[in-house]
């Protein structure tokens, strides 16, 4: 017993003069200073934006007297990393999230519902994407944080010289790429194991009015005459407009295609306009951006919506809050709008009127794009399916095969085949 | 045997200090043996022995990245067997293995009887041949997709210039065929020196003598290499091509960087279907089941080999 009370005796002494000691260097000492809070994201594809991020992390860190560090890993490797945080539960407060994330890390994730209708009341709501890509059964699990609009980038020169005009539907586009394949300029889309090559598959069959699910989110709806059209659609712009290249591509083998001055059309992010830029190419000033097509079913786009979420297992869920709702003060958004050289677009109304669009021509179409958009899996909910129809890259491997002979309704047959192995395999949450 | 603290007791000796009794235990041969293999073993049992368990325990329930799952007993070996990418992932894994550790034999071969020769700055060459397996894979992978590249492949470029081609030449890495191919051949280049640096090895302790004996019975070229280099070499060779075979079998970053399983689906392999299915696709239980079909395949590989190098 007399131990015990030395002990606590001796604790109370120390305490007493440390708290002293602190007092008389007028900071805490080492051990209690400053709490961390950790954030982690992909490489930005514009590494401005990542210095812009960290930049506004250590203006955060000295106004709430805690350390922000923002960490950065390649963007394949965040499956893995989110996999292995939630694994051992341990890591970083912050994470990035997108697609599926919010419905896969459903039970994983911080309710955030606090803070989206806080920064949706102050910043003109969030647009429709918004609530499809991040709200779940059981409520909002990430604040959307930025998306990259995916538009009809094209050669402004060589559609002059063949006669046609940037189009505004994909049939448009079909008969533009026939008379442009015949001038040597032929146009491109995936048909690949590529990002790029899901999402314009699914901006194409949204267009045509088709759909890959049901939205329950549990009934395969690609076995439709919509979806044939659309295949039969990408048979003759794959065998009159575009080059077999387009089976072999990557998701920077469009951008080099148009760089080259061979291609004359893409359908991607602005990212080879502001590569072109960067490096003076001269081919620069040809390049000019148009709205995505729409069709029969409207105009629509798939996209990737990056999100921010904080993990349950986090010591520091109050503050991670805050730093979320710091990043999406006016001053500070912007400003990473900016740092990214307008690729950052913003998933609420309010950040629409920034300078960045209207004063550059070729990006004022850019705002509107956020009116067309929606998460892969629409008009379902990007629900663990989707993530498996994505990530097998079923959509652009069953048109690559209507291509390569199979006949179109087999095609579509072994897309639903797919579909339902992956429906199959369906995590069970309160979002599906 | 330690003496008894009884019997010093008896015979009027002070028992032996703690320290002194702790340093008998330790020095007792059972002890001190099972000690010094602990940490190997705690290594093994970290570091590969719980990743198998967990990863039979994930193969075995419906475990996604989110959410713990339940067991689900062989369902998801079920569900992976249903599947056409998979069977054709099998299919892929056979095809790659066989034609890239053949070509590596016969290849690594030849390439350790020219540096067993005499050269003129030998180990400078030796040096250079290393350099495929030094490189980061990821990097010299990066490097080959530029060649193949589609719009700029030097590959293409090259065949076109000396005729050998017909413009634009093949779509490496867009059809079936010629991507996997492409990726055999990445495999070889890089895996080919391990080969011959290992024949090579084997290649000198070959005792000259036997060379001599064969050369005064006047056996050919050929004939030196068939009746006395392969039998020598047997050993060597079974160990290399055990260990090809399943570097082979498991590769990951060639067809990761190179088609991404593409297209269609025709260059992936068990690696890289299980790292689709497990890590971006979040189902971790049938990834985990993909990836251990491996296992005893490779199980069978090794144990058929080991019992032939015991046998040699």
């Amino acid at each position: 017993m007399s131990a015990v009370i030395a002990r606590r005796s001796f604790l109370k002494g120390s305490a007493i003069a440390v708290a002293g000691a602190s007092l008389a260097l007028e900071r805490a000492p080492a051990w209690a200073q400053k709490r961390e809070l950790t954030m982690l994201s992909f490489n930005h594809f514009v590494p401005a934006s990542d210095d812009e991020l960290r930049r506004q992390a250590d203006v955060f860190s000295k106004q709430a007297g805690v350390t922000v560090r923002v960490d950065t890993i390649a963007g394949p490797q965040m499956f893995a990393k989110r996999a292995a945080e939630v694994s051992s539960q341990s890591g970083h407060d912050v994470i990035v999230t997108g697609a599926a994330d919010p419905f896969l890390y459903e039970q994983q994730l911080v309710d955030m519902g606090d803070l989206v209708d806080h920064l949706g009341g102050r910043y003109g709501g969030w647009y429709p994407f918004a609530k499809e890509t991040c709200h779940t059964a059981s409520g909002w699990r990430a604040v959307p944080w930025f998306w990259v609009a995916f538009v009809g980038s094209y050669n402004e020169v060589q559609f002059k010289k063949a006669g046609v005009q940037a189009p505004k539907t994909w049939d448009d586009l079909l008969k533009a790429g026939k008379v442009l394949k015949k001038q040597g300029n032929p146009v491109g889309i995936p048909i690949s194991q590529c990002t790029d090559a899901n999402i314009t598959f699914w901006s194409v069959l949204w267009c045509a009015g088709g759909k890959v699910l049901e939205p329950d989110g549990k009934t395969p709806a690609i076995n439709s005459d919509k979806a044939a059209g659309v295949v039969e659609w990408y048979k003759e712009l794959y065998k009159d407009a575009m080059e077999p290249e387009v089976l072999s591509w990557d998701n920077a083998s469009n951008n080099r295609f148009l760089l080259s001055g061979k291609g004359s059309w893409i359908h991607n992010p602005i990212s080879p306009y502001v590569a072109a830029v960067e490096k003076k190419m001269p081919i620069a000033d040809e390049i000019n951006h148009h709205n995505s097509p729409g069709g029969p079913g409207g105009i629509h786009s798939a996209t990737g919506v990056n999100s921010l979420g904080i993990w349950k297992f986090s010591k520091n869920i109050p503050l991670a809050k805050d730093f979320i709702k710091f990043l999406f003060e006016k001053e500070n958004y912007n400003a990473f709008i900016k740092g990214g050289s307008a690729f950052n677009q913003p998933p609420l109304r309010g950040f629409a009127e920034h300078p960045i669009w209207a004063s550059h021509p070729k990006y004022a179409m850019l705002p509107k794009e956020a009116e067309y958009v929606h998460e892969q899996g629409w008009p379902a909910k990007p629900n663990a399916a989707v993530q498996l129809i994505v990530v097998n890259f079923v959509l652009p491997n069953m048109v690559a095969k209507a291509i390569a002979g199979m006949p179109t309704k087999r095609a579509l047959a072994w897309g639903e085949d797919q579909i339902r192995l992956a429906l199959q395999g369906k995590l069970e949450t309160k979002g599906k | 045997m330690a003496v008894g603290t009884r019997v010093l007791e008896t015979v009027g000796r002070a028992r032996p200090g703690r320290l002194a009794r702790a340093r008998e235990w330790w020095e007792q041969e059972h002890v001190f043996g099972y000690s010094l293999i602990v940490p190997a073993l705690a290594l093994i049992a970290g570091l590969v022995a719980y990743p198998f368990a967990m990863a039979i325990y994930f193969s075995l329930s419906d475990y996604w990245v989110g959410s713990p799952g339940s067991f689900v007993g062989l369902q998801n070996f079920r569900d992976i067997l249903g599947n056409e990418i998979f069977r054709q992932t099998v299919s892929n894994s056979f095809v790659f293995t066989i034609i890239a550790v053949i070509l590596k034999a016969v290849l690594g071969i030849w390439l350790a009887m020219l540096l067993f020769r005499p050269l003129r700055f030998k180990r400078l060459i030796r040096g250079a041949v290393l350099l495929p397996w030094v490189i980061p894979t990821a990097l010299s992978v990066l490097a080959w997709r530029w060649m193949f590249d589609s719009l700029y492949s030097v590959v293409n470029w090259t065949g076109i210039r000396l005729g050998l081609m017909n413009p634009p030449g093949p779509n490496w890495l867009g059809m079936a065929d010629y991507a996997m191919s492409a990726v055999i051949a990445v495999n070889v280049w890089r895996g080919l020196p391990f080969f011959a640096i290992i024949v090579l090895a084997g290649l000198v302790s070959i005792p000259r003598e036997y060379y001599e004996a064969a050369e005064v019975d006047g056996a050919s070229s050929w004939g030196r290499f068939r009746h006395v280099t392969l039998p020598l070499l047997k050993p060597v060779l079974a160990v290399v091509i055990l260990f090809s075979t399943i570097f082979t079998f498991s590769d990951f970053n060639i067809v990761q960087v190179l088609t991404a399983g593409g297209p269609v689906n025709t260059t992936h392999l068990f690696a890289t279907f299980a790292y689709q299915m497990g890590l971006t696709g979040g189902n971790l239980g049938q990834g985990a089941a993909v990836s251990l079909f491996l296992f005893p395949l490779l199980a069978a590989i090794v144990f058929i080999q080991l019992r032939y190098i015991r046998k040699e």
